[in-house]
Parts: C-alpha cells; sequence; structure tokens
C-alpha cells in the first residue's frame, strides 16, 4: 500500500503541476490510526497529505455533488465501489465524465475500524462487513489505474447469511426483526448523507410543507424514513456499503439493499447499478416483456 | 471508604431499583446506552456508553401537552409530569459535567423548562470513574478529571476487586446511609486513569474564536463534513430541539424532539430565506457554539471531550484537530 500511495502522489503532483485538473479527491491520515479521511488538495505542495489504506472507506463520488463550481477538472481515487458510484452521477447527470480524470485502485478489501479502536497498528483486525462480499473490487471506469488487478474475493458471509435467514422467516419475524432494527434508528441521516445514490436536490425527508416525515423519532416515522429510502436507492445502490458502516447504532441497512439488488437482478438479469453509465437502471426503464412476478 | 465487591454489585443495584427507577449501561446491539435496570442482564461498565445518558433528562422525542378543539371550545391537557425518583448509576465524568451544561441551558438565566427540571429534580448521579482511556477521550484537555466528576452524588471508584463510593453531596451520603448493610469498609486504594492518548490545548480558544467569524478556516473545515446529525445526537450536550404537533380530528398533542444545526432546514425561514445556506455556516456554528457562544454566556465550554463525535463521525471530522487549526489560524 505504500507504493500505491507514493504514485498517488506522484499522479496528483503531475495533474496539479501540469494544471490539468484544479483539484484532487483523496484521503489522508486522520486521527485516531485506523481513520483515513476525504481530503481536498489544489495546490502541489499539498500532495504529501494523500494516503491509500485498509481505512480508506470514504466513497469520494459523493463530494463530486459538491463540486459542481470548481473551475476546471477534478481528479478522484476510487475503489471498484466507489468507481460505480462515479458511474451513477454520470448516469443521473450529477456530473460530467469530461470533468473527472478518475485514477483507479484496485481494492484488496478494507479494515474494520471499530474493530480496530483500542488495539495497536500492527494487530490483528477484522476486515470490514463491508468488503465481505465484494464483487467489483476493481475499478469500473478510470483514466489511469494504480497497480494491478485483484481478483474479487469472498472474505465472509455476514450479510448474505442474515437475508438468507431473513428469507425463511414468516412476515412477522421478518417484521419484528426490522422493528426491532429501526427503533434504534436516531434519525441522524449520515446513512442517507453518506449516499452516491441520494442526490435529490431537495430529500423528501427535509420537506416541511408538505410534511412527508414526522420529526418524532418513533418507530412508525423511523420505518417510514428507512423504508423509503431504501426502496429509493432501489436499482441504484452501488453497494459501497457506506451506509452500513456510518451507521452509529449498526442497523444491517446492506442486508436490505443487498436483499433488493438480488431481487432486481433476479427479475430483470445480472445488472449490478453503475457498471455501465450508458445504460438506464432497471427501475428507471419500461419494457414490454418486463416480468410483473409482484402484481 | 465504603465499598462493594464487583461481583456484589448487582445486590445493591436490585435493592436501589426498588426504591427507585435505576438506569444503568447496557450493550444492546454492539451500542452501549443507558437503559432501565434489569436483574438478570449484564452491566457495561468497560468503557463509555456510545449513546449518551442526556436522553434521560431530555428525551428525543417528548410530548408536551395534549389538546382538543371543537367549535370555539379549547381543552388543554398538561402531559403528566414525571414524578418518579431516579437513579442514574455509572456515569463518567464527560457526561456528568454535559448535564451541568444542560442545567445552565434548561434551569438557568431566568427560565426554567418544566418539563427538564422535573426530571433533573427527582434524579441522583452516580458517577463512575474512568480508569481505561478511549482512543478518543480528551475529557482531561477540557479540564475535566476522568475521576472525580462534576455534580454527582456518589461517585464510584474502581479499587480492582471492589467498587469504592465516595458521597459527594448530602443525598449521596443518604444512599450510602440507606443500603449500608450491603457495603463495607475497605482500606483498598482506588485505580488510576491511564495516560491520555489524545491531549488539544484549548486555552485562548474562545476569545480568538470571536475574531474569527469570518476566518478562512471555515471553509476548509467544513469541506468533507456531511452535514448528517450524526455527531449532535451523540454528543452529551447539543440541546437543539423542535417543536411540531400531530392532529387528528378535534384532537391533537404538541411534541418537541431533537434537532440539529447541521440540518439544512434548521434555520430555513418562512419564505426559504436560509441564514446558513451552506454547510460552512453550519460546521461554523456548531464549533462556534461549543467553543465561543457558550463560553461567553455561560463561561464553560460545551464540549466535555467525550469523544463520540470523533469516534464515530463518517468522514473523520476531528474537534481536537478544528482545535489546533484555531490555534494556529492568523487573525488580524
Amino acid at each position: 500500500m505504500k507504493e500505491i500511495t507514493q504514485k498517488m502522489r506522484d499522479t496528483a503532483r503531475e495533474l496539479l503541476s501540469s494544471g490539468q485538473v484544479a483539484l484532487v479527491l483523496g484521503w489522508e491520515k486522520g486521527y485516531p490510526w485506523y481513520k483515513s479521511a476525504p481530503t481536498f488538495i489544489d495546490k502541489v505542495e499539498d500532495v504529501e497529505r494523500l494516503v491509500f489504506d485498509e481505512f480508506c472507506h470514504n466513497n469520494l463520488s459523493k463530494y463530486l455533488l459538491d463540486l459542481a463550481a470548481v473551475d476546471g477538472k477534478v481528479a478522484l481515487f476510487v475503489k471498484g465501489c466507489d468507481s460505480r458510484g462515479v458511474n451513477r452521477l454520470i448516469q443521473d447527470n450529477q456530473v460530467k465524465r469530461e470533468q473527472l480524470y478518475i485514477i483507479g485502485i484496485p481494492c484488496p478489501g478494507l479494515k474494520d475500524p471499530d474493530d480496530a479502536a483500542g488495539k495497536n497498528w500492527g494487530d490483528e483486525i477484522n476486515g470490514a462487513v463491508k468488503c465481505q462480499d465484494c464483487r467489483f473490487p476493481n475499478p469500473v471506469v478510470y483514466d489511469l489505474l494504480l497497480g494491478e488487478k485483484v481478483p474479487a474475493v469472498e472474505r465472509g458471509r455476514e450479510t448474505r447469511e442474515l437475508i438468507e435467514r431473513l428469507e425463511k422467516m414468516k412476515p412477522d419475524e421478518r417484521y419484528e426483526f426490522w422493528a426491532g432494527q429501526f427503533n434504534r434508528c436516531i434519525r441522524c441521516y449520515a446513512c442517507r448523507n453518506i449516499c452516491p445514490a441520494c442526490n435529490c436536490r431537495e430529500c423528501v425527508f427535509d420537506r416541511a410543507v408538505p410534511e412527508w416525515l414526522g420529526k418524532a423519532n418513533n418507530l412508525v416515522e423511523n420505518q417510514f424514513m428507512q423504508l423509503t429510502r431504501a426502496i429509493h436507492v432501489a436499482g441504484r445502490c452501488i453497494e459501497c456499503g457506506e451506509c452500513e458502516r456510518a451507521c452509529p447504532v449498526n442497523i444491517p441497512l446492506m442486508a436490505l439493499n443487498r436483499k433488493i439488488i438480488n431481487d432486481i437482478e433476479e427479475l430483470f438479469g445480472e445488472e449490478p447499478a453503475g457498471l455501465d453509465p450508458e445504460k438506464k437502471t432497471p427501475l428507471g426503464r419500461f419494457e414490454l416483456d418486463d416480468p410483473e412476478k409482484f402484481m | 471508604m465504603l465499598a462493594i465487591e464487583k461481583k456484589r454489585l448487582n445486590e445493591l443495584l436490585r435493592r436501589m431499583n426498588r426504591d427507585f427507577q435505576v438506569y444503568v449501561p447496557y450493550l444492546e446491539n454492539g451500542t452501549g446506552k443507558f437503559a432501565p435496570y434489569q436483574e438478570e442482564r449484564e452491566l457495561y461498565l468497560e468503557m463509555n456508553t456510545l449513546l449518551p445518558p442526556k436522553d434521560i433528562f431530555f428525551p428525543q422525542t417528548e410530548k408536551m401537552y395534549k389538546f382538543r378543539a371543537a367549535g370555539n371550545e379549547l381543552e388543554i391537557e398538561e402531559i403528566a409530569e414525571q414524578k418518579e425518583k431516579q437513579v442514574v448509576f455509572g456515569i463518567r465524568s464527560c457526561d456528568a459535567f454535559s448535564i451541568d451544561c444542560l442545567d445552565k441551558v434548561f434551569l438557568s438565566r431566568g427560565y426554567e423548562d418544566a418539563f427538564y427540571k422535573n426530571k433533573r429534580e427527582n434524579t441522583l448521579l452516580v458517577g463512575l470513574a474512568c480508569t481505561a482511556v478511549g482512543d478518543t477521550c480528551f475529557c482531561q484537555s477540557m479540564g475535566l478529571n476522568p475521576q472525580e466528576a462534576v455534580g454527582v452524588d456518589l461517585q464510584v471508584l474502581d479499587l480492582g476487586a471492589e467498587w469504592g463510593f465516595k458521597a459527594r453531596t448530602a443525598a449521596g451520603q443518604e444512599l450510602l446511609a440507606k443500603y449500608g448493610d450491603v457495603l463495607h469498609e475497605t482500606g483498598a486504594s482506588p485505580l488510576p486513569a491511564e495516560e491520555f492518548k489524545l491531549k488539544v490545548e484549548v486555552e485562548g480558544v474562545p476569545e480568538k474564536l470571536s475574531r474569527m467569524f469570518d476566518h478562512p478556516v471555515w471553509e476548509e473545515v467544513s469541506r468533507k463534513c456531511l452535514g448528517c446529525a450524526l455527531c449532535t445526537y451523540l454528543c452529551p450536550t447539543c440541546h437543539c430541539f423542535d417543536v411540531s404537533g400531530k392532529v387528528k380530528g378535534e384532537e391533537g398533542y404538541r411534541f418537541r424532539c431533537w434537532d440539529s444545526c447541521m440540518f439544512s432546514e434548521y434555520t430555513r425561514m418562512a419564505g426559504g430565506h436560509n441564514p446558513r445556506p451552506t454547510k460552512k455556516e453550519r460546521v461554523r456554528n456548531r464549533f462556534m457554539h461549543k467553543l465561543s457562544y457558550f463560553v461567553e454566556r455561560y463561561g464553560q465550554l460545551l464540549c466535555t471531550g467525550c469523544g463520540r463525535c470523533l469516534a464515530k463521525c463518517p468522514v473523520n471530522m476531528d474537534i481536537t484537530a478544528v482545535i489546533r487549526k484555531i490555534k494556529e489560524a492568523e487573525v488580524e
């Protein structure tokens, strides 16, 4: 990873000093040692801040929504999942491909910062749950690729096992399970705000008139919020798992997102979101031979 | 000092729970929080809770009054105040000081918030000294002692095999007398707290901030912020709320619920104007409130160094790094 870090800095230096890009989006070391944070580099002398390590969780594509006013091209580093986020935002006309310089990093799978808390550098740390079932560790779009491509490896089954368990439940049991999860939701909206699929100019949940979602924290409102969100990102979720990582009360949001992805793939054919920016999303298009199993 | 063997702590809590509603820290789905005592459950006393105890006094959603309006008739019914005596057991120094901050907000300067006051006055606080110090803890830098909580009635100290009790108020003294039969006298001395890994120098920051409203540092600091409310909802001192209501036919009720200065609609006015239009203004407000405005109004910081925001922020917004940046910033 030190090699990748060095290549990141060299690339950023070249892009900025030649004037090819005005801004580089990357990661820098945060605090504690098991956190790496998004960083914005617009001066050559700051490129030394850039790092790539097993805690570079943030999907930087989200920040493209803030950068409409940047005068010039923006370079950003992407892992496999993040690159699908970039494609999705291009698909939604949130950013133009020609405004971007995409630097891909084949991802070896990241570590779980919560498991690292209290430990020291060099200690054994569990892999991040969000990387367990990663199907696309290699970026699917890039202008430059740093490092060798890596094979997709199954690292665990936590989310898949939960989905299998949920699928076997009776509807009432399943309801109880999710009610228990959503009861804990503190409605901080970290899941929404970190998600690149959440790019509406005004979110329905922030709407005061009419007030679609009440501000009271209770099961009914929490469920309405979480299920609306899951259905809203259906067909557009790029499986970066950032919602679940950001959730402070450990709601297994990816089990919900992943179940919907499985269903969409089963109903409409294998087409994970964000692979092809030209193709319309499965729920964003209509075909006469669409299956109607749910009718 | 009076003490109880650690393995017998449940006996004390069980007894206490007969006389009071006792809140203790538990681990639920990996999340530490204060919840009503249940005999069969295992306590979580290793580290601080992720969710602060502020909702015991200031619930996330709290009904205020009910009403019925038919024609020209209006009936208003206050929602019954909670009168039950309660004990919060195991509160850390950072969180105890946060309650002192909330007391200043809800009980001082000429207005007393009846909802808060009722719960606060009926609550005894039992502090728990920290021996382990988390990676993101920095209460010491904010002037607190991790082993001596401000404003608690009793302080619990870790004596190794026993929990020791020191009364801090008359009410704490009474508690010890009441449960004296399950306690014994001990000569053991308290284990010290570990060295803090995270330190920050805050001296001069509040005064300097009052001259930094238009400083470019806010642009830089706010850039990575996502504008979610995670930091404010996990913060033991954040106390903003919104008042809304529910109406069904002729009846309805008003309630208040936590709000956050990080939300875009927080300062949005009727007509759509928003004096804090971007996250730059919102982030500035959050840090200004914690480190400057509150100090101006109440003479103390609104950050207790609990480190929850730093531990959980999905983009690693770090208040100690912000403080360092403010220290380094050049001001005209």
